[in-house]
């Protein structure tokens, strides 16, 4: 947080020597400050997607509308708003996706040689997961861990699922979570007890 | 009850953990175009930022460039109009022509007694022409 205050001090005193006007300082300003929060969500928000959707690149279409969504609708707000608001916008698009999703499967579901399933024709969700760790065994351990989690997940309502997520996951309070899932913070608390009991039943001790 | 409040807790933990390290270790081809993602929503927000004149001001320019050609063609078409009427006036054989206009009318109906006059001269003996 200092760092990004001197930073913003050092453009502003940049800004001031080229004789930019105050309105294009500002606008920079919310660029390079829109620009650090994407930067820090965009990763989490990806594996979020793709948890819930468990394709790679419908998780991908999603984060990117998300963004431009935030960017379009809500970047002249101040940043503190931004993360429920992303967030929001984020489970908006996942449910979407899934709508479609099911729509679609139902209609090449009456289409002659497509009963595929299409978990899988998708494939592996967590194929190309966690190549950066520097032991094979430890990267396929937080593989499994990881697909475990994501399978657990999978089992919870869609509420719950969100409330987990935002909470644990993305460590937002309850109010912030409260915006982002558009419910009250009694809501939330509720979910969030729910999926935490449902996930410990289910990935137990040895998880 | 602590103990089921120490499990929970590690629940918690965990699922960060596993999380967390899953977030690290994203692939470079997903973190280049999540990247590129970003890079469009902030220019996104430079456009929005724009005043809504700035929006249509290439239609505005496209539309007035139209009317400007619109307004030297035609300026262009009256400009030839003179050239052909010139024309129609340096060859009066046409009757029609002549008949159309009243000027020229006039000028024939004055040639007309001049023509009588000459015929009469000309018929009457000892009142040879020339």
């Amino acid at each position: 947080m200092t760092s990004s205050g001197s930073l913003d001090f050092t453009l502003t005193r940049g800004l001031a020597d080229t004789g930019s006007t105050p309105r294009e300082e500002s606008a920079l300003l919310q660029s390079r400050a829109l620009d650090r929060f994407l930067a820090g969500v965009e990763r989490r928000a990806y594996r979020i997607a793709q948890m819930a959707l468990r394709h790679p690149d419908d998780a991908l279409d999603v984060v990117q509308d998300a963004m431009l969504r935030l960017a379009r609708s809500y970047g002249q707000r101040p940043s503190e708003e931004w993360q429920p608001l992303f967030y929001r916008i984020l489970y908006n698009g996942i449910r979407d996706a899934q709508r479609r999703r099911t729509v679609r499967s139902r209609i090449f579901a009456l289409w002659p040689g497509s009963s595929r399933d299409e978990d899988e024709a998708a494939g592996d969700p967590y194929e190309h997961v966690a190549d950066g760790g520097p032991d094979p065994s430890d990267r396929l351990m937080a593989t499994e861990a990881m697909a475990k989690l994501a399978t657990a997940l999978g089992q919870l309502p869609a509420r719950q699922q969100q409330a987990f997520a935002l909470r644990c996951l993305e460590g937002l309070d309850v109010a912030a979570t409260a915006v982002a899932m558009g419910c009250s913070a009694g809501s939330v608390k509720t979910h969030y007890f729910r999926a935490l009991q449902f996930l410990r039943e289910q990935l137990g001790e040895v998880w | 009850m602590t103990n089921e409040t120490e499990r929970t807790g590690h629940t918690e933990r965990r699922a960060r953990e596993v999380f967390d390290a899953s977030v690290a270790g994203l692939d470079a081809d997903t973190r280049s175009r999540l990247n590129q993602a970003r890079q469009a929503a902030t220019a996104e927000l430079d456009r929005a930022r724009l005043p809504p004149w700035r929006t249509w001001a290439p239609a505005g320019a496209l539309a007035a460039a139209a009317l400007v050609a619109v307004l030297l063609w035609r300026a262009l078409g009256t400009g030839a109009e003179p050239e052909q009427q010139a024309q129609a006036v340096a060859n009066p054989a046409d009757p029609a022509e002549i008949l159309a206009t009243g000027d020229d009318l006039d000028l024939v109906t004055e040639d007309l007694d001049f023509y009588e006059w000459v015929a009469l001269e000309t018929t009457e003996p000892g009142n040879g022409v020339g």
